[in-house]
Order: structure tokens, then sequence, then C-alpha cells
């Protein structure tokens, strides 16, 4: 469990650099401290336009 | 404890303790499958219901939309791949949602409809399915928008609580599903059947993809397979590709070759074909298949003029279109 814990901690780390590179701050920091913004659905703005195909 | 096996899907994927399936959100945690995006969508949006894109389901109607992280396709081209193409870790930002929120914020803003959309929702299944039965006990219809790659039994469990669905046939060729979308052909027209069966509203989206998938002997088996397979009267959504993704090599679909496809399936005898991602295009709107009057008048995603009566039929000619009105 242990080494699947570090894998996962490397893996975040990894993918929080790589976020960091393409310029996305709140992901790279998401990432790396494996916490998201965990929202309410009140908080989200519904109508916001978006580009999101369906 | 060992190793899971996800049934859900034709991968049917061998899930060691700890892992994740290929779709990165269903994990086997202390042996047991867990879908970790279940209540925990990371878009969600109000949109009209010609966006899915569904055209013979409450034209005009609002539309509560839905979706988690990851899919169980990897599409080069996909144009939502920064959601689609994640595990819910890797998301920004997740709403909690329950069920019963989504729900009640359905109500609230007063939407016809709950969709599970944007990602392919067959990987947040259970989450679709709970959704669903609540939706329905409180008067809201289920949309499913899906590339439809999902085993027969639990699509035909999920038929029983969704109310219509769009399939994205993405090419009639399982060479082009393998080395495009690593996944085949075959389940995604079983679902299609499936859905017809089951009494599900169907309509079906083709992305047409300069070389790809447009060559026109494919199209016309394509329109065939449909007209005898889910009848006629089934709305073929033809949709202009855009370069995304890993698929940025080629140029946006040539007007004409969407022109070629549309001849190749009304030729076929499809009554009610549509082209997509095109704004203002006359192929937006219905128009009678009897005596060829505008029924529908659409501009992108907006509704301009309804002219069916209320059960469904031409006013000139009486013509009856098929759909859910």
């Amino acid at each position: 469990m242990k080494s699947r814990n570090r894998i996962s901690t490397m893996r975040r780390r990894f993918l929080a650099l790589l976020a960091v590179f393409s310029g996305s701050l709140l992901t790279s920091r998401s990432v790396a401290t494996g916490k998201q913004r965990q929202l309410s659905l009140h908080e989200a703005d519904f109508y916001k336009p978006h580009d999101l195909a369906g | 404890m060992g190793d899971v096996t996800c049934e859900l899907c034709p991968r049917y994927c061998t899930i060691p303790e700890g892992g994740a399936g290929d779709c990165r959100v269903r994990v086997n945690i202390d042996g047991k499958l867990v879908a970790t995006t279940y209540g925990r969508p990371s878009s969600v949006h109000i949109d009209p219901v010609e966006k899915k894109p569904l055209y013979h389901f409450h034209p005009g109607s609002a539309v509560f939309s839905i979706a988690t992280a990851g899919c169980n396709l990897h599409c080069r081209n996909c144009q939502n791949w920064q959601l689609s193409q994640r595990g819910g870790e890797e998301m920004e930002r997740i709403y909690r949602a329950e069920p019963a929120d989504v729900v009640d914020a359905a109500l609230a803003e007063n939407c016809h409809s709950i969709a599970y959309t944007y990602s392919d929702p067959i990987i947040f299944y259970e989450y679709v399915y709970d959704t669903s039965v609540l939706a329905h006990d409180h008067g809201l219809k289920n949309i499913f928008v899906t590339a439809g790659y999902i085993n027969e039994k639990p699509m035909r469990r999920l038929c029983q609580v969704i109310d219509a669905t769009n399939i994205d046939l993405k090419a009639f060729d399982d060479g082009f599903y393998r080395r495009n979308c690593s996944g085949s052909l075959k389940p995604v027209l079983d679902a299609m059947v499936i859905a017809r069966e089951e009494g599900v509203w169907l309509e079906v989206t083709n992305l047409v993809i300069p070389t790809l998938n447009d060559d026109i002997a494919t199209v016309r088996r394509m329109a065939h397979w449909i007209r005898d397979n889910l009848g006629e009267q089934t709305p073929l959504h033809i949709s202009r590709f855009t370069p995304h993704y890993q698929m940025r090599n080629l140029p946006p679909t040539p007007v004409e070759s969407l022109h070629r496809v549309w001849n190749e399936a009304r030729d076929a005898g499809l009554k009610y074909v549509y082209i997509g991602n095109i704004y203002g295009h006359k192929s937006e709107s219905t128009y009678c298949p009897n005596d060829n009057t505008r029924l529908i008048h659409r501009v992108g995603f907006s509704v301009e003029e309804y002219n069916l009566t209320s059960d469904g039929r031409c006013p000139v000619c009486n013509q009856k279109v098929s759909g859910v009105w």
C-alpha cells in the first residue's frame, strides 16, 4: 500500500509539473495537493458560455 | 481481496486492487468496483436541447446538463478531451451534487430534462441511473448523450429510465474505431438497436472527418444500415469536424463534403437528415417529408419558428412527424 501511495504522490507531482508548464496554476495546485476545490452546486454558473460538445 | 472485472462496457477491464479501469474513474477499492465520480460532476450547464443534438424531442426546451471526468473511449479528435481524458483527481473543480441536488437544481431552473453528456456518461452509469429515477419521480425527462460503447445488459437496464438518447456513430467502419477511438463498431450498433427496441427516442450523430470517414460508399452503407435497423424516421445529424486534441493536422470538413453525405443519406431514404456545426445552414431546420413545408426553423441552437401541430403533424398536409413533441 505504501509503495502505491508513493507512486500516486509521484504521479500527482508529475502531473502538477505538467500543469505548471501548461500555464494552469489552479490545476497544478489542486493536482499537487490532491485536493480539488469541492464546490456546492449553487456555486456553478449554469449559464456561463462553454465550448463543450454535446 | 483481488481483481475485479468491470462489465459495463466491452473493454471488460480487469482491475487490480487500488487500480482504475481504462476510463480512469471506475476503481477497485478493497475488492469492490467503485465509481469515483458518483455525485461529483465537473461540468454543469444549462443548454438548449438542440445542442445535444436532439431535434425531435421537446424542441426549444432547457436541459440541465452534467458530466464527470473520464471516458471509455479515447478519440483522437475529442472536442471535450480536457474533461473526458482525465481522471477525477485531475480536474480543477468538482461539484458536490448528489442525485437529489441535481434534480432540485434542474427544477429550480425550470429545466424540462436532465442530460448526461459531454464526457461519456456510460462511465458514471450508477450516477446517471439514480439521478434518472429521481428525475422521473419529479416529472423531469432524462437524456443520454453517448458514443454507445456499452454492453447489452447495462444498456437495457438504463433504457428503463432514459427518455431520449443521441448516439454518436463515429464511422461505419470498425477500423476507424480501432485506429482513432480505441474501440470497436459493433457494440455501438447494438446499443442503437437496443435503444430503439426499448422505446427510447433515438437520434444519431455522425461527425464527418476529412479523409478518415467521408468515403461515400461507407456513408451509403451507414445510411442503409440506419434505415434498415433503426428506421427511416430516425434523425441523422451530420456534423462538421473542426481540429481538436490529437487531430489538429486535418482541416475542418469542407461544406461540399457535408452536402455529399447529406445527399447520400437522403437518397438512402432517411427522412430527417440535418447538417450541424454550420451556423445558419438551412439543413438545421425540420421539413415535412411529404410536402417539404418548413416545420421547425432553427438558427444555431435556437428555434425561430415552430409550425408543427400539437400532435406533431405538418399543418399543411397532416403528415405525422416522428418525435416526442
